[in-house]
């Protein structure tokens, strides 16, 4: 992946006055530039440093250790964890758990985001408002959202179990194997008006002749839908997948969706929601294991560089530029 | 006649859509009220109470007295503030850099800021923490001041592409007259971005209110913010959960931001729709 290849072009820039070594005016004008540019962009390339580079660095150095933060005698064991983690089912049934809430929750949030623009780029009255009102979950902290689906999938007091003892099933334990896993998705799809807004944007910028060239050739709706209007979006939709997988890695909602939902409640999280970052989670918080938590993180950090990787490369072909930022200028 | 007769029941199906769709929406957060105005005894009735046979509204004063509400509360305000104020002069500032000036390198800088959007923050969190214990910054502020002073990617981006389309002539004159660029970016450029400013803010603002995993990291019981606070503190004498406090305690909680989203809307939403990297 290349930057400008989610990005566009960058933006303009005045060329330089004079090349080369010269004295003079322009080359100091160069120089002062260039002094300038560090100098704006120092605090962030100190932070990367510092906050992400660094810790990253010490991640990798506890990976090869039996560090956990309190004994003393901790020491250099080499490839042991990761030797270890190979070898352990619980992390490879965590990380299959983790692929199999990616590869659905992202396309249904994904999915369900465009279809939302769609139907709210269409021009219906009070538009706004159902678009301000179906994007306001998008807003609720993570917290407000793990303890709104408690409620309502409540074995007792939930409104789920409500509607289907009314119509006479039996209530469910919902928040329990196996159906937590559904919940969790759910919290997901329930967001998905941040998609919706980001995809409206996108599809402001289709141009209009597009469509109704699409429609005087006498293309149906979902074709011109598939053949003109994805396409075009497809560089926020790439962007969207890309993000959205990496988020979906990371979430801890099932910690706040479990019946005492802290960090060192992580045993009371279902079997069904027991992602990767809850078995890191167990082995640092729990078992103090930092060594073995480093290494996990580790191994999780490749796999999503090369997963990203992967996205970029298949997507090339497929991924279409049309908008260029600088343009109006 | 037929036409209008079917353009008619369209348009009536689309809004019964439209209707339904945004009661799906909102139907959890309705919940959580409701749930937050029950008594314990109709939470755990069965059948569903669907509603409390009286409303119990002081669910809401308890659970503000039952824990320090006003202290967490405080505590999320401190660091939201912080961190967003830093965060968006830092961003601004970084922002300003990759819009307006160049220097050999920047191409490769600005992929790794960009490529830097896309890592893991967990993965970065835990090790962090370690250092900061090593430190002393468990259980201070710190924390978000440098994250706050470091800028953020995300927002970066924000303010690169705002510097970027503003035209050339603003600072042209104003380096004939001998300004230096910390000056252009201080006395002409912030001036003019004061709605990617405060959209800015906001995002920031919103997410570290929102927080959870850094507070419930880095802070103890008495600094931490009302996520941790929320999630963990409404409990009885046995340790076990008070369902309807914690209900009554996440809506005043989510409030807050929703009615900072519903007032500044149209910044948050503009710099929310940025994120597809046009």
């Amino acid at each position: 992946m290349t930057v400008d290849q989610i990005t566009g072009p960058a933006p303009a820039e005045a060329p330089p006055t004079r090349h080369g070594r010269g004295r003079g005016r322009g080359t100091s004008m160069v120089a002062r530039r260039q002094r300038a540019f560090y100098l704006f962009t120092s605090p962030w390339i100190a932070g990367f440093l510092l906050l992400t580079v660094i810790p990253m660095g010490y991640a990798l150095w506890l990976s090869f250790t039996t560090f956990d933060g309190l004994s003393p005698h901790w020491r250099y064991i080499g490839l042991g964890n990761y030797r270890e983690l190979i070898h352990d089912p619980v992390t490879w049934d965590a990380l299959g758990r983790t692929g199999l809430f990616a590869v659905t929750s992202v396309p249904l949030s994904i999915a369900a985001g465009l279809g939302l623009a769609v139907l709210l780029n269409r021009p219906v009255k009070a538009r706004g408002l159902f678009r301000t009102l179906i994007y306001l979950p998008a807003v609720v902290p993570p917290v407000g959202a793990g303890l709104a689906f408690k409620a309502l999938f409540d074995q007792n007091s939930g409104a789920t179990n409500g509607v289907l003892t009314f119509l006479g099933f039996d209530a469910v334990g919902w928040l329990a194997d196996p159906y937590a896993r559904y919940v969790l998705l759910m919290t997901v799809l329930w967001a998905a008006g941040n998609i919706m807004i980001i995809s409206l944007a996108g599809l402001q910028d289709v141009p209009r002749e597009l469509h109704e060239a699409a429609r005087l050739d006498g293309a149906s709706a979902w074709r011109t839908f598939r053949s003109v209007t994805v396409p075009l979006l497809s560089p926020v939709l790439l962007f969207q997948t890309v993000t959205g997988m990496i988020a979906s890695v990371q979430t801890i909602m099932p910690l706040l969706l479990a019946p005492l939902g802290d960090t060192t409640g992580i045993t009371t999280v279902p079997q069904s929601n027991y992602l990767y970052m809850m078995h890191v989670f167990a082995q640092y918080f729990a078992l103090g294991r930092y060594g073995y938590a480093s290494a996990l993180l580790w191994v999780l950090f490749v796999i999503i560089l090369a997963v990203t990787g992967l996205l970029f490369r298949f997507t090339s072909g497929a991924v279409f530029y049309h908008v260029d930022p600088e343009a109006k200028k | 006649m037929t036409t209008t007769v079917r353009v008619r029941t369209g348009r009536l199906a689309l809004y019964t859509g439209l209707v339904a769709l945004t009661g799906l929406f909102l139907g959890p957060f309705g919940w959580l009220i409701l749930t937050g105005l029950k008594t314990q005894g109709e939470l755990a009735a069965s059948p569903v109470h669907w509603l409390p046979d009286h409303f119990q509204w002081h669910n809401f004063a308890d659970a503000f007295t039952q824990i320090d509400f006003l202290g967490y509360a405080r505590n999320s305000l401190i660091i939201a503030l912080l961190y967003a104020t830093l965060v968006t002069l830092s961003s601004a500032w970084v922002g300003f850099g990759f819009a307006r000036l160049s220097a050999p390198g920047k191409k490769t800088l600005f992929g790794i800021l960009i490529g830097s959007m896309m890592l893991p923050q967990m993965i970065t969190l835990l090790p962090t923490y370690l250092i900061f214990a090593k430190l002393g910054m468990v259980d201070t502020y710190w924390p978000w001041v440098l994250w706050g002073l470091s800028a953020a990617p995300y927002l970066v981006f924000l303010f690169r592409q705002f510097f970027a389309g503003l035209p050339r002539e603003l600072e042209e004159a104003a380096i004939i007259d001998g300004a230096g660029y910390t000056g252009i970016f201080w006395r002409i450029f912030l001036p003019q971005s004061w709605p990617v400013l405060s959209a800015s803010f906001i995002i920031a603002f919103t997410w570290t209110w929102g927080d959870y995993i850094a507070p419930q990291l880095l802070l103890s019981t008495d600094r931490t913010t009302l996520a941790v606070a929320v999630m963990t503190t409404y409990v009885n004498e046995s340790g076990a959960p008070v369902p309807e406090l914690q209900a009554a305690a996440s809506v005043m909680y989510v409030v807050p931001i929703l009615l900072v989203f519903l007032v500044a809307q149209r910044g948050f939403v503009a710099g929310m729709s940025t994120s597809g990297l046009k």
